[in-house]
């Protein structure tokens, strides 16, 4: 306790050096925290973009499908897996994909069709909200599409334009039609903004010739909190014969990306506080050594090595978290800050992906308990690493020595 | 007088050895953090920038006006040949190739896809101008501009169930807006390591499509120039433009052309500024720090020298000095551990596959998991004179408490 109280005075008696490397050290954390909720803001809207507007929790196929996306690979009765899954606590939806050339005025493009059951979908994805440009699907409007944003570009349509379809239909018939586009979707990812074309289901059926089954069911957890690994294994219980998969195997990329993301934060928070170690060891040595002849006399009086350096290490505490305080306070304020009001990239990032997954525009900061702690933890630790070679400087003063020292 | 200055700065630094070597050190750990980040940045935006070159647009593109708002086949160069043999001839371009790229269905016995296709001149490519082409991992290009080979990607042959000699079906518009089929046999498979590249783009013999697509025999829908130095793409780009002098066409450079691959480097050099301007931030703190308390513990000896006479403005200069010899030494004790740290990740640099993975991708673009340094000349001058005017800046405030020093009662303190 006393210890406590000589290291308080000690810190306060040059204000100024203490001022400069406290805040040094908070500013240094408040920037970590910041960046780290961003970092975390990023990879949860890229998460989010890959998962809520595209792949679900989970998904069934049939099991060689996602290997050889063929037209006839279906699961053959989803109606069974669907109550299944339902009655199990999972929101689920069936698709239907097939691909085709979609051609406007003089131009085409290579498309994936994707056939969406409207009453469900809205349950599995917020793909529906995530229009750039019109309307989404409507099941009173068979030939009303919806389309990737890369597409419109590259096929120079807008909403209210006619668009021509031509594939082949499961009977090896020549299925063709013509659309009218109501959406244009905001960016997903690659695939879906180059290639994506979305109808409903009955409309797909009708052109493709495809009365019964779906290519694929996806499948997202109701309760967002039930495990992804026991929901994935009562999904692949529930279809039996198919391929269960969670979005973290069917997009490795992003799931390692997620994955790396704390390592990566601490590798960079260690480089910069490498920084503020420098500031800290400085700082506290010229504490020690501008009072080697005080505490020598303290050694003399038979303060021990150990209190010393307790001493020292005390001094440091109090201005760790003096600076933690700061830092995490004003870190999280204004990530919290961010969290509401994205900083908007719109002109900046329009169109970026990594792993094949979009940037959103409107880069929001998300504030984990990790975004505060990693920072702060390291903090001490840096610091007291620092402050080792002082601390031991301190305890090993030689009394008779000190005294002498001017 | 000055000269005298300069000595006296340069003794009182060594008055405290060790805090001196401290200060001195967190400048030169800056430079070496400085020069890590920009030299990553600056080797791997290079790396990016001239990987996407070579997937078909290069860092310029001449292309015929609105190609680039919708890259429809009705649009096209005509006289191809011609500017290709005047771009050969202008220095600092290292290629010029002649291409026609656009969207097309590809299909096999019963299955088709959404694709892409390149046609190329065989001759004209080589695998350092194209990427397809030196990725291919199985069979080989088409020989012959007029042939019916194609190269496709591993994953459209997975998805396709194609193999080398196996037929191919790309459905496009031509000139007129008509949709056409043509068959092609597979000659070679690439495998770039981005999915949806290898999932979508295939190469076609440039003559085969033209006659598909009634093009005339020398048109095409771009010229994609490969330009030596990336950082000369914009320069170049205006000297082409001038050269080129037609309204029908259109110039363009990479970040117009791959607009996605620039906001990626935009954003992630904005994250890369701030952490470098956070670092610069802390070690001034430190040599603010450090000259703060070198003046506060001299407060009686700068009283004595203001009291024989010298002038405050005097003792400010002698504290700035100081701060600059602080810059001058920390530069070197910079460049010193900086030289190894920068040869070994210049020449060998350290493997992040076992991390991210070797098909991480930005924008489309594979990132290389091999990470290296390269520092560009203004990249390193740009290090230099930050570090200069920190350290010169956080001397102003201990400067000016030398100047302010009161002669009498600083000599009354012990």
């Amino acid at each position: 306790m006393k210890i406590l109280s000589i290291a308080s005075r000690n810190v306060f008696r040059n204000w100024r050096r203490t001022l400069v490397t406290t805040l040094a050290m908070g500013f240094a954390g408040f920037i970590m925290i910041l960046f780290a909720s961003l970092m975390q803001g990023l990879l949860q809207a890229s998460e989010r973009n890959a998962v809520l507007m595209d792949l679900g929790d989970i998904q069934i196929h049939a099991s060689d499908y996602r290997e050889d996306p063929d037209l006839y690979k279906m699961i053959e009765n989803p109606g069974r897996i669907l109550l299944a899954l339902k009655q199990a606590g999972f929101h689920a939806a069936k698709r239907l994909y097939g691909f085709g050339l979609a051609a406007a005025g003089s131009t085409s493009s290579g498309v994936q069709l994707r056939g969406i059951d409207l009453s469900t979908e809205s349950d599995v994805t917020q793909i529906n909200q995530h229009l750039l440009k019109g309307s989404w699907l409507e099941e009173a409007d068979p030939k009303g599409i919806v389309i990737g944003r890369k597409l419109a570009k590259t096929l120079g349509v807008n909403t209210g334009d006619e668009l021509i379809f031509v594939g082949q239909a499961t009977d090896g018939s020549m299925a063709n039609d013509v659309f009218t586009i109501k959406g244009i979707l905001k960016s997903v990812g690659e695939e879906i903004d180059r290639t994506g074309l979305y109808m409903v289901e009955n409309a797909f059926r009708e052109l493709m010739i495809l009365p019964e089954g779906a290519h694929e069911i996806a499948v997202m957890r109701a309760d967002r909190s039930m495990d992804l690994e026991a929901a994935t294994k009562i999904a692949t219980n529930l279809a039996p014969g198919y391929e269960t998969l969670n979005w973290r195997e069917l997009k490795p990329v992003i799931a390692r990306i997620l994955d790396l993301a704390d390592s990566q934060m601490i590798i960079l928070v260690i480089i910069t506080y490498t920084a503020v170690a420098m500031v800290v060891l400085n700082a506290m040595l010229m504490t020690v050594f501008e009072r080697i002849r005080e505490l020598g006399i303290m050694k003399a009086l038979g303060v021990t090595p150990w209190q010393l350096m307790l001493l020292v290490y005390a001094e440091t505490f109090i201005q760790v978290s003096a600076a933690v305080i700061l830092a995490g306070l004003s870190g999280s304020l204004l990530s919290r800050y961010f969290e509401h009001n994205g900083i908007d990239l719109s002109s900046l990032a329009e169109g970026a992906s990594f792993g094949g997954v979009a940037i959103d525009p409107v880069w929001k900061a998300y504030l984990t308990p990790e975004s505060v702690a990693i920072p702060v933890v390291f903090l001490f630790i840096i610091a007291f690493l620092a402050v080792l070679y002082p601390a031991i400087k301190a305890a090993l003063i030689q009394p008779v020595k000190a005294i002498h020292h001017r | 007088m000055d000269m005298k200055i300069r000595t006296m700065a340069w003794r009182n630094l060594w008055r405290r050895k060790r805090r001196t070597y401290i200060t001195a050190f967190s400048i030169g750990f800056g430079v070496l953090l400085s020069v890590t980040f920009t030299g990553v940045a600056d080797d791997s935006y290079t790396k990016m920038i001239n990987t996407s070159a070579v997937m078909g647009l290069g860092h310029v593109t001449i292309e015929p006006k609105g190609y680039n708002e919708t890259p429809s086949l009705d649009k096209r160069l005509t006289g191809a040949d011609r500017l290709r043999e005047k771009l050969l001839q202008m220095p600092g371009v290292q290629d010029a190739l002649i291409r026609i790229m656009g969207q097309a269905m590809l299909a096999s016995a019963n299955k088709s896809i959404g694709g892409a296709f390149m046609a190329v001149d065989p001759s004209m490519e080589s695998a350092g101008q194209n990427l397809f082409i030196r990725s291919i991992i199985e069979g080989q290009l088409f020989s012959g501009t007029d042939s019916a080979g194609a190269v496709v990607g591993t994953t459209t042959a997975k998805k396709l169930n194609l193999s080398i000699g196996k037929k191919l079906v790309y459905t496009t518009t031509d000139v007129n807006g008509e949709i056409v089929s043509e068959i092609a046999r597979v000659t070679g498979i690439f495998k770039t390591g981005v999915s949806e590249v290898d999932g979508a783009m295939i190469l076609l013999p440039i003559d085969r499509v033209r006659s598909v697509l009634s093009y005339g025999p020398y048109d095409a829908t771009l010229v994609s120039i490969v330009i030596k130095d990336q950082r000369r793409a914009l320069k170049m780009l205006d000297e082409i433009d001038s050269m080129l002098d037609d309204p029908s066409r259109e110039v363009l450079n990479w970040r117009e052309t791959q607009s996605e691959l620039a906001s990626i480097i935009t954003l992630d050099k904005a994250g890369n500024r701030i952490i470098q301007v956070l670092i610069g931030l802390l070690i001034a703190a430190g040599i603010l720090n450090t000259l703060l308390m070198s003046v506060m513990e001299r407060t009686r000896e700068f009283g004595i020298m203001m009291a024989v006479g010298m002038a405050p403005f005097t003792l400010f200069r002698l504290v700035i000095i100081e701060s600059v010899w602080f810059g001058i030494l920390g530069l070197l004790i910079g460049v010193i551990i900086t030289i190894p740290w920068y040869a070994f990740m210049h020449y060998h640099g350290i493997d992040f596959s076992g991390m991210i993975g070797s098909d991480y991708s930005a924008s489309g673009v594979l990132i290389d998991p091999l990470v290296k340094i390269r520092l560009f000349k203004e990249s390193a001058a740009w290090i230099l004179t930050s570090v200069f005017t920190l350290t010169i800046l956080s001397g102003i405030y201990p400067a000016w408490r030398a100047g302010r020093v009161p002669p009498v009662e600083s000599l009354k303190e012990l």
